[in-house]
């Protein structure tokens, strides 16, 4: 069982406001949804996971700044909801 | 004249367009009249670009070009097609039916775009689906359900639900839909048209609006296995964008038969029970037809098959919940303002997001979370293995697993909406491919009377790693292409 205070802190944690009527159904819903993959718990595993998917492995690329056109700097930044000429602006953080 | 859009498939088109028949502008104006009397009820696209015409010119020109040089053109140059609303197109919308992205215009072409741009296809618009891509019925869409052309009562499935049902309502000769967990073979059962999830790593993810990044693909719906085929030949191929492609070479899929016939295999044990009778009668004359055609079939067992949709709800929530953190209302998309920085996210993610984004969210935080992750993440990671090990044997054996696409027809619009359960035990034949990796495509197998409406049945057909073509051959077969 979840509680409405477990619900809560992981809101906080996921950065999403909820109200108490969304803690309550979501209480019902996680009963429902964890009652049903708990029976993962049954399950008897063999130790040896690969913790990958698919045939190919990570692959590393220089950690480098790239130079982007003008265009594609004034496209992206165009899209943010608040900009001060060439910056993404944001409330005072400290 | 009139053009005959009914079922037009992409060689049709093709044909016409190289003989004059029609101009690629006649076709796309007579497929954009098509959606201005469908799409009202259907409400499968989100939004017809204006600029449809437009690139139909282009691709008018490019014909011409080649008829005054006697050469032949591509095959997929001038034909129109639909793209699923989690897939990049420059300077178009790209909402993943949410609010939060409701009036984010992309600002790079997804490698699959880049791709079909350079076959010189006609984009018509953008589909609607379930909130970034999740859902099994296009009702989490956060601008309205897409309604099943066979039923407008019923769901189109999803949730590429406005990527099927445009195909079934004629609305484009073909889409681009992307699967999870089923989100391309479901809709395509529920609506009677083709649908592939590609082999994982085939088609590049770069440009997709990520949900569960080990799940996810692109993948072609169409009328017909053949114009899988094309569109899947013309999008597939390694990516510097996307490190997880692979080439022709990764995997060397290979018959086991020595006859000219391949191998199909039943799990008949996870066939017993949940599944609609109708589908179940459609899946077992199926089989029949491919006996008689000279297949062989056998019973084949996969022993931890009935954990897959389990370590699936495990698996894409964890997923889910890094790839929506993105979703901060500070680099693009909505943002609404809060007391203080923080508070910011905590709102724009409140009003952007929907239920049961937000639910897969918290499930995500909560299985990810110290305490759990061995209980949940590990051991799902661990079973996932032991599922895709018992594919590969039994792919020893066999070429093709065939199992139902979806346990029931088309349901009701609202008839699930308040079980999620019942609504994630729609995956329960199609996240397998999604678990692992392997590609899979699900057909029409058959038609079912349900409330005096005609309602398809969809079959799916899996194979081993990178063996697409291998499907397409029996797919063709199989519907007599």
């Amino acid at each position: 069982m979840i509680t409405p205070a477990e619900i809560e802190k992981l809101a906080t944690l996921a950065r999403i406001k909820i109200t108490e009527e969304d803690k309550v159904s979501l209480v019902k819903e996680f009963d429902s949804i964890l009652g049903y993959i708990d029976q993962l718990k049954k399950v008897e595993v063999s130790t040896d996971t690969e913790g990958r998917v698919g045939a190919v492995k990570n692959i590393m690329r220089p950690d480098e700044a790239r130079q982007i056109s003008k265009e594609d700097r004034e496209g992206l930044l165009s899209e943010a909801p608040d900009r001060e000429g060439d910056f993404i602006a944001v409330k005072k953080i400290l | 004249m009139a053009i005959d859009l009914h079922k037009l498939t992409i060689q049709k088109a093709h044909e016409a367009l190289k003989k004059g028949e029609y101009t690629s502008v006649q076709l796309t104006q007579a497929y954009l009249e098509q959606i201005k009397g469908k799409n009202p009820e259907i409400n499968a696209y989100l939004e017809v670009f204006a600029d449809a015409l437009e690139q139909a010119k282009q691709a008018d020109v490019k014909i011409a070009d080649s008829r005054n040089k006697n050469q032949d053109f591509g095959l997929l140059v001038g034909i129109p097609c639909g793209i699923k609303d989690n897939i990049l197109i420059q300077g178009h919308v790209a909402s993943a039916a949410s609010k939060i992205l409701e009036k984010y215009h992309a600002t790079y072409d997804a490698t699959v775009i880049e791709k079909l741009k350079k076959e010189g296809v006609v984009f018509l618009g953008r589909l609607n689906m379930d909130e970034f891509a999740m859902g099994g019925s296009t009702e989490n869409s956060a601008f309205g359900v897409t309604k099943n052309p066979y039923d407008t009562s019923r769901v189109a499935g999803g949730s590429s639900g406005g990527s099927a049902a445009t195909v079934a309502m004629d609305g484009a000769v073909f889409t681009l839909g992307t699967d999870t967990g089923g989100s391309i073979r479901q809709p395509a059962s529920f609506c009677g048209v083709v649908g592939l999830k590609p082999t994982y790593g085939a088609v590049s993810r770069y440009g997709a609006i990520a949900m569960g990044s080990s799940l996810d693909q692109i993948g072609p719906i169409s009328q017909t296995v053949t114009d899988s085929e094309i569109i899947f030949n013309a999008i597939k191929g390694k990516d510097i964008h996307d490190g997880t492609t692979i080439d022709t070479k990764t995997y060397t899929p290979k018959n086991v038969s020595s006859k000219t016939k391949p191998v199909i295999g039943v799990p008949r044990h996870f066939l017993k029970e949940g599944i609609d009778p109708a589908v179940m009668d459609a899946f077992n004359a199926s089989l029949e037809s491919f006996k008689q055609k000279g297949y062989e079939i056998i019973d084949i067992q996969l022993p931890n098959i009935s954990y897959s949709l389990l370590v699936y709800y495990i698996i894409m929530p964890a997923e889910v919940s890094s790839n929506m953190a993105r979703f901060d209302g500070v680099k693009y998309g909505l943002h609404k303002d809060g007391e203080t920085g923080i508070q910011d996210y905590f709102e724009t993610r409140r009003a952007g997001l929907g239920r049961e984004v937000i639910r897969r969210i918290l499930l995500g935080t909560y299985v990810l979370s110290s305490g759990y992750y061995d209980a949940y993440y590990n051991r799902a990671n661990a079973v996932r293995t032991m599922i895709t090990t018992d594919f590969l044997k039994a792919f020893a054996s066999v070429d093709f697993i065939a199992t139902p696409t979806a346990p029931s027809p088309a349901f009701k619009i609202g008839e699930k909406n308040n079980d999620p359960i019942s609504m994630y035990l729609e995956d329960i034949f199609t996240v397998t491919a999604n678990i692992t990796g392997m590609p899979a495509l699900s057909i029409p197998c058959g038609m079912t009377k349900k409330d005096g409406k005609d309602l398809p049945i969809g079959l799916q057909l899996t194979a081993r790693h990178g063996d697409e073509a291998g499907l397409f051959t029996i797919g063709k077969d199989f519907l007599g292409e």
